[in-house]
């Protein structure tokens, strides 16, 4: 379970998270919208560890992350949490199968046989065979960001975080990822994507970041604003489950 | 560990212009470094053995002798240059002197004669302590004035062959001889000396067409001086020049100082350049690594966020030093070798024959330092951006990276 609770984050003057709070219980799918420069990935990445909030708490299975040091934060993000970037991520000079193993190779421990076996069946699930020996820039952007999907799954996280993993692709591939994050979500992962694909808001619980603020994604993109008046002094804490807490 | 290294190498094979260049400088500032300790430590083998095998504390020449004196002590360049041998008793009552020894020489063959110039030397046998000591045979008998003793390097550059046998015949200003002995090598201008009886000596100087001006038997060339027990021989050295002002004296180092004053100019000016190479190959690995960490900024991220600890992230872009640094090392190990053997007979022609070079096990030490001294240097370099970019936060890193 990841429960945020009164994050605040500013970059210089502007204020981008002002008290949010957020709970997911473990198996949600959870989407975030709103709009470009609003703080989605900022929100996704303090959930995921990857910065700290000026204010506010961070707990993953109870633990708040914030007070752990920073090779246990590190151990943390590679054994719990796989990440999906919006922009390609894969690592150049790679082959494929070596992307989706790089999570074991910042384990402590190197991969092993099991582990190849495994990084090829993650590949095959997201729909790449017969392309483990190529390199990135010999793959499409749809194919790209599903051997990063694979990769983020190599080491078994029970949280996926996906930062507009379908931005740059074609309606078509875009539904083909958006079904991958829904297997893998019905394989029992947590899942919270930050995405502007509204039509899959659907997928899951969906919430809008206004104004520092998070509210329930009413189904209008124009609905956010209504509710967010009054300042988020007032923005209310939700639960996965659509509960106003 | 073993995929880490794998990630090193593809990312050092995808930037081959950089990885190039940084192995270029770290190899430049060791091959420098290299050929300047390899001189160096030639010049000081040089001084030491020359000065043992001198074996006097103190060598006295006429003053008048200046330059030519050196070039024949040490060289063994053939010269001639004259004094009194009443000298040498006044030396040996100079307070400090244990024991003199005169030699004197002659004013030498042109190459019509030999393959190379070969210089001969009269010398005192019953006072000698300079050379029968470092015969490789010991003589029996007293040599004769129809016998010599030669150094390690003249019968091959007399008869042109690498022959070595006693009792070899040598024919010196139509004078036949007999090779008594031969000394040890040395390296040094005694590998083409020719050393005769004394009596010899003069009897040979009058016979030559070479002397205008005759060299009457109480002339000698130099007075090699042994000091007593306890005695400094410089201060000896300052009495007898004080007590005999048409001397000249010279203690053994001295002596090979003033001689290799150039080559240690050269030494100097190599280590100079060395450390400025050292120093620039650590700015250049610190300002490439600086723009590689830059480049690669979103790449370190999602390792972070992969869960790549600030150890690992910092280990790594050292690791792409080192590897760069010791290839470097090595290759410039290599290419100050080479730079070594292949100008090591122009060094030797340079300082007349009297240059020794280090052995082995030194050549092996000095590459073994140097390597590991320019490999530091390498990583030392790229400490810095490794420490920034490993202190990042990852979602920083990320978004710098965009």
């Amino acid at each position: 379970m990841i429960r945020l609770e009164a994050l605040g984050k500013r970059y210089k003057n502007v204020e981008v998270l002002n008290r949010v709070s957020l709970t997911v219980d473990d198996g949600a799918f959870v989407i975030i919208t709103g709009r470009s420069g609003g703080g989605k990935t900022t929100l996704l990445s303090i959930a995921g560890a990857l910065t700290r909030p000026d204010e506010g708490s961070v707990c993953i299975d109870e633990v708040d992350i914030l007070q752990l040091p920073e090779p246990e934060l590190a151990a943390l993000r590679n054994r719990k949490i796989g990440f999906v970037f919006q922009f390609p991520s894969l690592i150049a000079p790679l082959t494929v199968l070596d992307n989706v193993l790089l999570p074991v190779a910042f384990s402590d421990r190197n991969p092993n046989h099991a582990d190849r076996d495994f990084a090829e069946s993650l590949l095959e699930q997201v729909g790449i065979t017969g392309k483990n020996a190529l390199y990135p820039s010999q793959l499409s952007g749809g194919q790209q960001r599903r051997v990063a999907i694979a990769r983020a799954m190599m080491n078994r996280p029970s949280i996926i975080l996906a930062d507009e993993p379908t931005g740059d692709l074609d309606e078509t591939t875009e539904a083909e990822i958006m079904n991958l994050f829904q297997g893998i979500n019905h394989r029992g992962t947590t899942v919270v994507m930050v995405t502007h694909a509204l039509d899959y808001a659907g997928l899951g619980r969906a919430y809008v970041l206004k104004n520092g603020g998070l509210l329930p994604y009413a189904g209008s993109a124009l609905a956010p604003e209504a509710s967010a008046q009054g300042g988020n002094a007032l923005a209310p804490a939700v639960s996965a489950q659509g509960e106003v807490l | 560990m073993r995929r880490i290294f794998y990630l090193v190498g593809q990312n050092l094979k995808r930037k081959p212009f950089r990885t190039w260049l940084t192995v270029g400088a770290v190899a430049l500032a060791c091959a420098v470094l290299f050929s300047a300790a390899i001189l160096s430590r030639g010049i000081h083998v040089t001084l030491r053995t020359a000065a043992e095998r001198l074996g006097a504390d103190i060598v006295a020449v006429p003053a008048s002798a200046g330059e030519d004196a050196l070039s024949a002590l040490i060289s063994g360049n053939p010269t001639s240059f004259y004094m009194p041998a009443s000298l040498e008793d006044a030396v040996r009552k100079v307070p400090g002197v244990r024991q003199t020894c005169a030699q004197v020489y002659l004013r030498s063959l042109d190459a019509a004669c030999c393959v190379a110039p070969v210089a001969l030397v009269g010398y005192d046998q019953e006072r000698d302590f300079t050379i029968t000591p470092w015969v490789l045979r010991k003589m029996a008998e007293p040599l004769r004035n129809d016998q010599i003793i030669v150094g390690a390097k003249v019968i091959s550059a007399v008869v042109g062959t690498p022959a070595k046998a006693i009792g070899q015949r040598l024919m010196f200003m139509g004078k036949p001889f007999t090779v008594a002995s031969i000394l040890e090598p040395t390296g040094l201008g005694t590998d083409y000396t020719v050393f005769l009886t004394m009596e010899t000596a003069y009897q040979m100087i009058q016979g030559s067409p070479l002397y205008t001006v005759p060299v009457k038997r109480d002339q000698i060339s130099t007075i090699l001086v042994k000091v007593a027990e306890g005695a400094n021989p410089t201060e000896v050295s300052g009495n007898i020049e004080k007590q005999l002002p048409q001397i000249k004296t010279y203690t053994p180092g001295a002596l090979m100082r003033s001689f290799s004053g150039q080559l240690q100019s050269l030494v100097d000016a190599l280590f100079t350049a060395g450390v400025l190479f050292g120093i620039l190959a650590a700015a250049l690995t610190g300002t490439l690594f600086t723009l590689s960490v830059r480049q690669r900024m979103r790449e370190i991220g999602l390792f972070m966020a992969m869960g790549a600890g600030r150890g690992l992230i910092f280990r790594l872009i050292v690791l792409e030093a080192a590897c760069l640094a010791v290839s470097g090392g090595l290759l410039g190990v290599i290419v100050g070798w080479a730079a070594t053997r292949f100008s090591r007979e122009t060094i030797t022609e340079m300082i007349g024959n009297m240059y020794m070079w280090p052995d082995t096990a030194y050549f092996i030490q000095v590459a073994v330092l140097t390597a590991a001294a320019t490999t530091a240097v390498g990583i030392l370099g790229a400490l810095y951006p490794a420490g920034r970019i490993s202190r990042i936060e990852p979602y920083e890193a990320v978004r710098k990276g965009e």
